[in-house]
């Protein structure tokens, strides 16, 4: 780091993940825009660098439509594997969209709840395992969880992503506490992935430390997508220049911040 | 003949290719990917494989997700 912030440049700060240095600590999903189309903007405004899809049956009324034609050239695919409710169902929809020319980083998204859509830490671990074995720069989105994220660095995840609160609630960091631990106890990045709604919270994951952050929601359903793509662009480099600065302490007393030699109860 | 095309019920021509059915359909090739009867058939051999009856296929592309 350099002797002085008072210059932050983000690509002097990359993130170092599946032996890429990445400029962009923020990572974008590209699910639930109005349409495909956006994207290109979205991603130019929020400079991100990986972008995450998922592989799905063709649709015969669109059978053009793939969302891979809307992404520049050097963007890193992330594929997920949503839709799996098994590690096997996971490990296939990886192998497929290696198989389909995306590279080979996976975020493993493993689903059984179809109410709160949390992940199955289990079956996630036996697909990384496996995964990794594979060749795969794998990315398990998970429940945070430390006894789970140590064995996933064990068996050789390149990142671990704890979720703040459910897929696409926007109700921000709701397992804040237990993602603190998982910073302060893995030495993998750790990136926070599903329910950060607002800038604010981009920030706050990067001011204690989160590696990086994924957002898609909160973008893709805002009244001005591209405005608010940038808005975490700023978020996210904002908290990060606020964690490597190291914030003071906390008190639960005040500590006068102006000098108390007052002059006014003076005789 | 009959194949079965994710999931649902299809009647093509005989001695009709993978290839020929993406092309038939009007399916991107770029970044699509399929399953013939359970196994990930490369893009290389699309053209090299004739479909039988009774075949599933799964023909998949990558969509918006997060």
């Amino acid at each position: 780091m350099k002797e002085t912030l008072q210059s932050y440049d983000p690509s002097e700060d990359t993130l170092r993940l599946g032996g890429v240095n990445l400029v962009s600590r923020l990572f974008i999903g590209t699910g639930k825009f109005s349409s495909h189309g956006i994207v290109p903007q979205v991603l130019k405004a929020s400079g991100s660098q990986v972008v995450t899809m998922a592989l799905r049956r063709v649709d015969w009324k669109n059978p053009q439509e793939n969302i891979l034609t809307y992404l520049p050239e050097n963007t890193l695919l992330l594929p997920n594997t949503s839709g799996a409710r098994t590690a096997d169902e996971a490990i296939r929809i990886a192998r497929l969209a290696q198989a389909a020319g995306c590279g080979n980083w996976v975020k493993i998204e493993v689903v059984q709840d179809q109410r709160y859509l949390m992940p199955d830490n289990w079956e996630t671990l036996l697909a990384t395992e496996q995964l990794v074995k594979e060749g795969f720069v794998v990315l398990p989105y998970m429940s945070p969880d430390l006894g789970t994220a140590r064995r996933l660095q064990e068996v050789g995840a390149a990142a671990i992503m704890p979720l703040g609160s459910p897929i696409g609630s926007n109700r921000g960091l709701q397992t804040k506490e237990l993602i603190r631990i998982l910073i302060e106890e893995i030495s993998l990045p750790i990136i926070v992935d599903a329910g950060i709604g607002r800038p604010s919270e981009a920030a706050k994951a990067m001011e204690m430390g989160a590696a990086a952050v994924l957002v898609n929601t909160a973008i893709a359903t805002a009244g001005d997508p591209v405005s608010m793509a940038q808005a975490f662009r700023l978020a996210v480099a904002a908290g990060r220049l606020g964690y490597l600065a190291g914030p003071g302490a906390r008190r639960l007393e005040a500590t006068a911040s102006s000098p108390l030699t007052g002059f006014l109860q003076e005789a | 003949m009959q194949i079965v095309v994710n999931g649902e019920a299809q009647n093509i021509a005989t001695k009709c290719t993978v290839f020929q059915l993406l092309q038939d359909q009007g399916v991107t090739f770029k970044a699509a990917v399929v399953e013939h009867n359970g196994n990930i058939l490369k893009q290389e051999h699309w053209q090299s494989t004739p479909l039988q009856s009774g075949d599933r296929l799964e023909i998949l592309v990558f969509m918006g997700g997060g």
